[in-house]
């Protein structure tokens, strides 16, 4: 006979040469007792071909859950598979706990090992449809942007100019520190790093003219979009999915307002305005950047400002400015759809604005690549 | 740690509670006895939410002792704190349950943390529990394809995985038909009944005041105090109070109509 006895619990194990065993458990079994008992149990009726199984609890004093979900797991067999099983000497109101959960709950109740995963031409399928849906959603939402824009523009009540201002204010004002300084140190890591294989051909003046066109044409407006969409389309998306998941947008909704023109189109023109302001200021600040470390050279301001002005012509800083409006209906409609597109759930909003910045960027990078295709035409 | 059944599983003595510089409420007494089913009453905006939020020991009062089986909650260092959380099980107002986890997962989160026991126990107690609260066969469900009710009794599954002596429901009948929170009511004081477990119910549903409390409290934001305590249906006769007496009788307040043309 083995006899173990666990902080409040005393469980002795009987195993008969002939296959019968015989626990019986004293005083407490509870959440802490029981992972004890069960290791004992386990070390104790490992016997093959175990005939019966007799468990006496009538020495328990205290039995929680836990404890009657051990001398459950015991009723079932689980533990001793060949043996007839049998708890035995439970107090009445012991009795009624533990009667309640019967072996028929456990079959019925139990997680099911439920491994069926899709085939590869099934998940490809369903990817593909997605990819369809989430494409006629897009269009959709364009048509319904184009179809709300223009008459909510001329109707002074309908744009409500106020929202539009506070949006202009908080992605684009609140960001111009930010914008400031990343525009600056990438204007002055590109010259700096430039500036050193330039020289070896004695060519680091056109450090300048390269500082130029890179930040006018392409990283000025590239960097403001993008900080845009990290900071603003996920806001957008954030805003607007809370809305959904709170049920204003229903409520929007029966009441005759219709959410595009309520809640996208001022987003939309906050966006397509303040954009290419930023992307300005971003060409700015990385020109000013690159022109600090022209300075550091030791090359005179004259000079840089010459060598500025031979690269950089007035239609890329227009190209700037358009690259800024595409970028700035991209980010914020982007994020605005995402936000309507929000589901159920604790992670929907989540989901939503992680699927916003995603998708703004990719669709940044894809305009500006065609961007570059249309100005290498006309120039 | 064994407590003596003769003592008060919980007791408020000189509670001062509030939010930043606005004191909410101030010398609030009680105390709860083993196995009732006490409730905290009154008018929306009288503290209870927040009472229970000092009780649980989420907010620290401004003043006071809130002891829980013989320990104070407010005196309590962090860890001693943790370990007091495990006392208890908590039902809060929406359900509270974790969106990404099925049913099951949600009832053997505490076990998983909070025991060593082996895995096929863990998912018995939580299947248990569940069948409990009438929601074995939900097991396998996300909390999103639950109905409120279906929620509040697996939330209340949750909070009884590691057996605790005390439950606090924060409003359980809120946004429920009268009758799935008939059928709380019911759940409430068959668990009171049979495991002895001690509810303290944050509340202003009438119903189930009158059918399931043992003994109430009702605060009053005027005074920012307790101003009854007892059994409801001996408050509703014989109430002092005349706000105590319109609550019960739900009573409109007086509202002054302008004059007829």
């Amino acid at each position: 006979m083995t006899t173990t006895t666990q902080n409040e619990l005393e469980t002795d194990v009987q195993v008969t040469p002939d296959g019968h065993a015989r626990v019986v458990l004293h005083n407490q079994l509870d959440a802490q007792t029981a992972a004890a008992c069960w290791s004992v149990l386990e070390r104790n009726l490992g016997v093959p071909n175990l005939k019966t199984l007799e468990v006496d609890v009538s020495g328990l004093s205290h039995c929680d859950g836990a404890g009657f979900a051990l001398l459950q797991y015991l009723n079932l067999g689980k533990m001793t598979p060949t043996a007839k099983v049998s708890v035995v000497g439970f107090n009445d109101k012991f009795e009624k706990v533990f009667r309640e959960f019967t072996p028929a709950d456990y079959t019925a109740f139990r997680p099911q090992n439920s491994t069926r995963k899709n085939s590869l031409p099934a998940e490809v399928g369903n990817a593909v449809a997605q990819a369809a849906t989430d494409l006629y959603e897009q269009v959709n939402f364009l048509g319904d942007i184009l179809i709300n824009l223009p008459p909510t523009l001329v109707s002074r009540k309908r744009m409500r100019w106020p929202e539009v201002r506070r949006v202009f204010e908080t992605a684009g004002a609140n960001a111009v520190p930010i914008v400031s300084l990343i525009s600056l140190l990438v204007g002055l890591i590109i010259a700096f790093e430039s500036a050193q294989p330039l020289a070896q051909f004695g060519a680091q003046i056109y450090v300048a003219n390269m500082i130029g066109l890179v930040i006018v044409r392409e990283l000025g407006p590239l960097l403001a979009a993008i900080l845009l969409a990290g900071r603003s389309g996920s806001a957008f998306a954030a805003e607007i999915g809370t809305m959904k998941v709170n049920e204003e947008l229903n409520a929007l909704e029966t009441l005759g307002l219709d959410p595009i023109r309520y809640l996208v189109i001022q987003r939309l023109t906050a966006g397509i305005l303040l954009t290419p302001l930023l992307a300005c200021y971003a060409t700015f600040m990385g020109v000013l950047g690159g022109v600090l470390v022209m300075l550091g050279l030791g090359f005179p301001l004259k000079l840089i400002f010459h060598q500025l002005s031979s690269a950089v012509h007035l239609n890329d800083v227009v190209f700037a400015a358009a690259k800024g409006v595409v970028f700035g209906a991209i980010v914020s409609g982007v994020g605005c759809l995402r936000g309507l597109q929000t589901k159920q759930g604790p992670s929907a909003v989540g989901i939503s604005t992680t699927r916003a910045v995603v998708t703004s960027i990719l669709l940044i990078i894809m305009a500006d690549a065609v961007f570059s295709v249309v100005f290498f035409m006309l120039t | 740690m064994m407590t003596n059944a003769s003592e008060p599983i919980i007791a408020v003595r000189n509670l001062k509670i509030g939010y930043g510089d606005k004191i909410i409420l101030e010398n609030v007494n009680f105390q709860v006895r083993h196995g009732e089913v006490f409730m905290i009453l009154g008018g929306s905006g009288s503290g209870k939410s927040t009472l229970l939020k000092n009780l649980i020991g989420l907010y620290p009062p401004y003043e006071g002792e809130v002891w829980i089986e013989g320990a104070d909650m407010v005196a309590a260092r962090d860890d001693q704190r943790l370990l007091m959380f495990r006392k208890f099980g908590v039902l809060y107002q929406g359900g509270a349950l974790f969106g990404s986890m099925t049913v099951l997962e949600n009832v053997l989160l505490p076990l998983n943390e909070f025991t060593d026991l082996p895995e096929p126990v863990k998912e018995l107690v939580a299947l248990a529990k569940l069948k409990q609260v009438g929601l074995g066969a939900a097991a396998q469900k996300m909390p999103s394809e639950l109905s409120g009710g279906m929620q509040k009794r697996a939330a209340i599954a949750r909070a009884m995985a590691l057996d605790p002596r005390i439950l606090f429901l924060d409003e359980p009948s809120a946004g429920l038909d009268p009758v799935t929170s008939a059928g709380l009511d019911h759940l409430i004081k068959e668990l009171s009944h049979q495991c002895g477990i001690t509810f303290v119910i944050v509340t202003h549903e009438l119903a189930s005041i009158y059918s399931i409390a043992d003994r109430i409290i009702m605060l009053d934001c005027q005074t920012r105090t307790v101003i009854t305590e007892g059994q409801p249906a001996a408050l509703r006769e014989h109430a002092d109070d005349p706000w105590v007496r319109r609550f019960f009788n739900r009573e409109p307040d007086p509202i002054e109509l302008p004059p007829p043309r």
